[in-house]
């Protein structure tokens, strides 16, 4: 009876559908992007782990379009029907392999893993049980740390920033390694670079996120340096996460504000130089005046765009519900 | 709004009572009470839902207890989504065909139910609870409630003294015309004018909380407003939303015009040997620039909803004359 519901249908019964604990099918999501080790090893080390359990599980490897797929991976996806390799003909990033995954994967647990190692294969139990203690997703939490001072410094900027916008915190959001249930995975408006804020997603879609520690892998721990870009790119998304999660259903709070401070110091300019020609000095040869203008015009458009959004969003409601029931009674 | 969600517990109500709750733990259970003994006198089967939104207390533990009554339902959403979405979760699984709202803090008084469902069979879409002797902080809450009142009937033109109380009574086909969202609870006759809902108010007791605390503070106020004009400007132009920014290009074009005839002025008086003359024009070509800027714009917005219209939200609420 606990089953949280999709969006779309806040009515739907769905009684039963969360099946109990020891039954059920785990599909692995492995997504391969940029990094991987030896994905044999990945598999023999999580799938042993996992081999302990009840239940049955799968691993689906998706390759992005840059990396080839090593022959004694093909092999084993050959001769075991357990593992599956999906291939992407161009490059589509992480995010889309983990939606294509998801998609393909049968399983009424996801577990999303890294295509490295990232935390000890024996944590996957951990965060398993954490889902069956009630949790709708559980996240690791690389602890204790074992890696360089640069990364740790980079995943503590990273989520600092990050926490603020997020209405649970969370310690290490970065981590690939994830376990959800299906309708968690199903839910998760993932598109773009969404998948660094998978938690917080799941978490505005109304499901229970908990954070379990998990040790970290010592493959985890080698120096990391990225180009500037790399970062460039980290900023923006989360400067997309951050506008998404404040103002989807006010996109007017947002674009008003910066709009009427961009009109009030237009007003506040244009007052001036009208005092001053009343004063008796021209200012006909005034940039100040384009700049006053120019202030007061894009003031206008920014409030312009966010009254289409919330046009948008006015008549979007129909269809969106912000809530999610866990419970019935 | 479908019927199929709740187990068929009792035989279908006509009548839904839907209280949204965040962490009430104290007030489940004499809410519930009251309801029911100020329902007992109520001809038809009736329902009450009860909407835990996310409460971090026991809330939850007191609704199933609550819930072993077959009149009582209870939703337990999976986070704290705010007042606005929990009041949604209950209209959507409410059955009835006349749904009462009231709040879950035992400030409402459930005696006015009955009497707010007579009024709605009058021939209205909407009652709206309109609170006599406000139990409440003059300062804090009361001065503001008044001033947003006053405002929000001057831009609406609905005349409802009370649009804060959550006491209200609607009729089903209305809440389906107005999908609430983001904090859009307080605005709910403004909204249901906008789509021609017939709408009255009552008087309604208040009673001063007694277990619990308040939720709100004072700093709401300024969002109510921004959240108003928006609003005034979403139901007036929604369906032409070109009409709209094509009015709005007037002011600049106007702004264009003036300082092209200053540009005229000074080219006339001072010559073109003057270096300011090339401020004028350019000040008037950003304002030109603006009105079709605007002008785009609305007609983006005529593009972005053509895929959204033609629903049934879309059409304006009847009724049959007899």
């Amino acid at each position: 009876m606990s089953a949280p519901q999709t969006l779309m249908e806040p009515t739907a019964d769905t009684s039963g559908h969360r099946t109990p604990a020891g039954s059920g099918f785990i599909s692995v999501v492995v997504p391969v992007v940029e990094r991987a080790d030896d994905l044999v090893a990945v598999y023999q080390a999580f799938g042993r782990e996992l081999d302990t359990r009840p239940q049955e599980h799968e691993f689906l490897f998706v390759f992005d379009g840059s990396i080839t797929p090593a022959p004694e991976l093909v092999a084993l996806a050959r001769q075991n029907n357990g593992v599956r390799i999906l291939r992407f003909a161009r490059e589509f990033g992480e995010t889309a392999a983990l939606q294509l995954g998801i998609e393909k994967s049968r399983g009424d647990l996801v577990i999303t893993l890294p295509a490295y190692f990232q935390v000890q294969p024996k944590g996957i139990h951990l965060l398993l049980d954490a889902v069956s203690a009630g949790a709708d997703m559980v996240i690791a939490n690389r602890s204790p740390r074992i890696d360089s001072w640069l990364n740790r410094m980079q995943s503590r900027a990273f989520q600092s920033i990050i926490g603020g916008v997020s209405e649970q915190r969370f310690h290490d959001m970065a981590c690939g390694v994830r376990v959800m249930r299906r309708s968690v995975a199903e839910a998760l408006p993932l598109y773009g670079d969404l998948h660094r804020f998978i938690p917080a997603l799941a978490l505005r879609e109304g499901f229970r996120v908990d954070e379990v520690a998990v040790p970290q892998h010592p493959g985890d721990a080698g120096m990391r340096v990225y180009g500037p870009g790399v970062y460039v790119r980290r900023l923006l998304d989360i400067a997309a996460f951050f506008f998404l999660a404040k103002f989807t259903e006010k996109p007017l709070r947002f674009f008003g504000l910066v709009g009427s401070l961009f009109i009030a110091t237009g007003a506040v300019l244009s007052l001036v130089l009208f005092i001053q020609r009343v004063d008796g000095q021209g200012i006909a040869n005034r940039p100040a005046l384009l700049l006053a203008v120019l202030l007061l015009a894009l003031g206008v458009q920014l409030m312009g765009l966010g009254l289409v959004g919330e046009i948008i969003v006015h008549l979007r409601a129909p269809h969106r519900r912000a809530y999610r029931v866990r419970e019935r009674a | 709004m479908s019927s199929a969600a709740a187990p068929a517990k009792a035989s279908v109500p006509t009548l839904s009572v839907v209280a949204p709750l965040y962490n009430e733990t104290e007030n489940v259970r004499p809410l519930v009470e009251w309801i029911l003994q100020a329902l007992e006198t109520y001809p038809e089967a009736f329902e009450i839902i009860l909407v835990d939104d996310g409460s971090r207390d026991g809330t939850w533990n007191e609704v199933r207890s609550a819930a072993s009554d077959p009149r009582v339902h209870g939703l337990r959403l999976g986070s704290n989504v705010g007042q606005t979405a929990a009041m949604m979760a209950g209209f959507d699984n409410a059955r009835g065909t006349v749904i009462v709202s009231l709040d879950g803090d035992l400030q409402n008084d459930p005696r006015d139910i009955q009497a707010l469902v007579a009024k709605l069979d009058e021939g209205y879409d909407l009652v709206c609870g309109w609170r006599q002797q406000r139990q409440d902080t003059l300062i804090l809450r009361k001065v503001p409630s008044w001033l947003a009142n006053r405002l929000i009937r001057r831009l609406t033109g609905v005349p409802i003294r009370d649009n804060g109380c959550s006491l209200k009574a609607y009729r089903r086909e209305l809440l389906q015309r107005i999908p609430l969202y983001a904090e859009q609870h307080r605005f709910i006759p403004a909204l249901s004018a906008s789509v021609g809902a017939r709408i009255t108010e009552m008087p309604v007791r208040h009673h001063a909380r007694r277990f619990g605390e308040s939720k709100y503070g004072i700093s709401r106020t300024v969002k109510v407003l921004a959240d108003l004009i928006t609003l005034k400007m979403i139901t007036t132009f929604r369906s032409r939303p070109l009409l709209g920014f094509g009015l709005a290009t007037l002011p600049a074009v106007g702004i264009a015009l003036v300082f092209a005839a200053l540009w005229l002025f000074s080219l006339t008086h001072f010559g073109p040997e003057k270096a300011g003359a090339l401020v004028f024009p350019g000040a008037g070509l950003l304002a030109l620039g603006v009105a079709f800027y605007l002008f785009m714009l609305g007609l983006v917005a005529e593009v972005a909803l053509s895929s959204e219209r033609g629903d049934a939200s879309d059409i304006p609420n009847a009724w049959e004359v007899r």
